[in-house]
């Protein structure tokens, strides 16, 4: 192990120690969560196994993270303060809730002694959606209450992280449908649904900018980074050009009117949403920077 | 109960760095890990520049943040203020050091030797870390509970460190923080630390 010559000197300083593993759980765990509870409103079974599985792979990149995994457990142990130990509850109830509402769907009557319609069944269907937007939208909370690093101190942290959540788990949808077993997908829908969400997303990020604009030193620098800085293409160019002005742009046209689209149009912009999506992750936490100290 | 704390006098230090191999010794720090160190910084313009000097370690904060964050309560806090980690139920997970604005922890990833894969007779009579853990400074808890003060307190050439109770309205710290109107780094966070400075 070696020191970085920048841990010795004053001065703002970048946050290193959650990488891409983290970044992935939080696009996955967000993503799944979104699919999950997007099924939930079509009642598209399949589309929530997919949802859980995409959840399951995300948390399972956490345990790759963390320094010691066999003791995993432990995170469970400080839920009245810790937003990781209140995440690792709410990804636990959304697999089990959801595993038994999806068992009851997929399985049949016969499988549990409840049916979907009876009151245990609608019970577990509401627990698991609950489940499912706690998920979304505790990792904003992990990063928002900190002081630590300015540009994560904010209020619609949790709401964004929602926001996207949901833009990514529809856009799983979309690519997946064409393979999906049971009902079909309706495109139309869902691509004016993402249509509101981009725009919705955009607003968001756009508001957390200005907002972080007079905030601390360290939060003006993350700005600068990404507007003007060494992160400024993937930024401007990724997270908000191809991943929401450019997918807002194309399928503007078809809100508010009754037209057809094809499969290869839907997937070309939910491809673009979940590139900007990934990235907007990733550069959320590698500008993570803390205030220089004096 | 004591509450035991710090105070820095900046205009005092030389930034000699005595206090980050002191402790070094005192806990056999892996490599490239460092509990206490001395951040510096050029400031003004030729031919007035200078270096400015800022020993910094855990901030032993009175409502420590990271101790909210840890999941597994690894981080707690002893009744007399010094914030430990128990390396048995720490997992690693890093929330603490991403909460923390003072940035005294450091995250241990094994293979810490001097020589790599095998350990000098130092080291093995005084690392005890497990892998995979965050470790920072404890205040010397060991020294502190002998009545000691801490190495990088004892070992300062220039006696800029002084350690003690800020409970204790005629300690030598508390009579500093009061009459040199010493200030913790950051007080706007809300965290209230332990750890002062004068001047600088």
């Amino acid at each position: 192990m070696t020191a970085r010559l920048d841990e010795f000197l004053i001065g703002v300083r970048h946050q290193r120690e959650w990488g891409w593993l983290v970044i992935t759980y939080l696009f996955l765990g967000g993503a799944g969560a979104g699919l999950f509870l997007i099924s939930l409103y079509i009642d598209h079974a399949w589309a929530g196994v997919l949802g859980l599985l995409v959840v399951i792979l995300g948390t399972l990149l956490l345990f790759l993270d963390i320094g010691r995994p066999e003791r995993f457990w432990r995170a469970f142990l400080r839920p009245q303060t810790s937003w990781i130990s209140r995440g690792c509850f709410f990804i636990s109830l959304l697999i089990v809730f959801g595993g038994v509402h999806l068992a009851s769907q997929l399985l049949g009557p016969g499988f549990l002694r409840w049916g979907s319609e009876t009151f245990l069944g609608e019970f577990s269907k509401a627990a698991a959606a609950g489940a499912a937007i706690l998920v979304m939208i505790y990792t904003g909370f992990v990063l928002s209450p900190s002081p630590a690093i300015p540009f994560w101190n904010s209020a619609l942290f949790p709401i964004i992280f929602f926001a996207y959540s949901l833009l990514a788990g529809i856009d799983f949808l979309l690519l997946s449908s064409p393979v999906l077993p049971g009902p079909s997908v309706d495109l139309i829908f869902l691509e004016k649904t993402q249509t509101y969400l981009g725009f919705a997303c955009l607003l968001l990020i756009l508001s957390h900018l200005s907002v972080m604009s007079s905030s601390a030193v360290a939060a003006r620098e993350s700005i600068r980074l990404l507007t003007r800085g060494r992160w400024a293409g993937l930024f401007l160019g990724g997270v908000i050009g191809a991943g929401l002005v450019i997918p807002l742009l194309l399928a503007w046209p078809i809100v508010g009117h009754e037209v057809r689209t094809i499969f290869a149009f839907t997937a070309a912009l939910a491809l673009l949403r979940l590139f900007g999506d990934y990235l907007f992750r990733f550069l959320v936490i590698r500008v993570g920077l803390y205030d220089p100290l004096l | 109960m004591a509450r035991y704390g710090m105070a820095i006098d900046l205009g005092i230090c030389i930034g000699c760095n005595a206090c980050t191999m002191a402790c070094k010794a005192e806990h056999a720090a892996p490599t490239g890990i460092f509990w206490g160190k001395v951040l510096e910084k050029e400031v003004g313009k030729f031919p007035a520049a200078r270096r400015i000097f800022l020993p910094v370690l855990c901030n032993h904060c009175k409502n420590p943040i990271c101790m909210e964050v840890c999941p597994t309560g690894a981080t707690h806090k002893r009744g007399d203020g010094i914030v430990l980690i128990d390396y048995d139920m720490c997992i690693g997970c890093r929330s603490c050091m991403e909460a923390c604005p003072y940035g005294p922890r450091a995250f241990y990833e094994g293979n810490g030797n001097y020589y790599p894969g095998q350990q000098t007779l130092f080291e093995s009579a005084k690392q005890d870390f497990p892998e995979g853990i965050v470790m920072k400074c404890d205040f010397c808890v060991d020294r502190v509970d002998q009545g000691m003060d801490p190495a990088c307190v004892q070992t300062c050439p220039t006696e800029c460190r002084v350690f003690g109770d800020l409970d204790d309205p005629q300690s030598e710290l508390s009579r500093l923080v009061a009459e040199k109107k010493a200030r913790p780094l950051l007080p706007e966070k809300g965290l209230e630390p332990s750890v002062f400075y004068i001047g600088g």
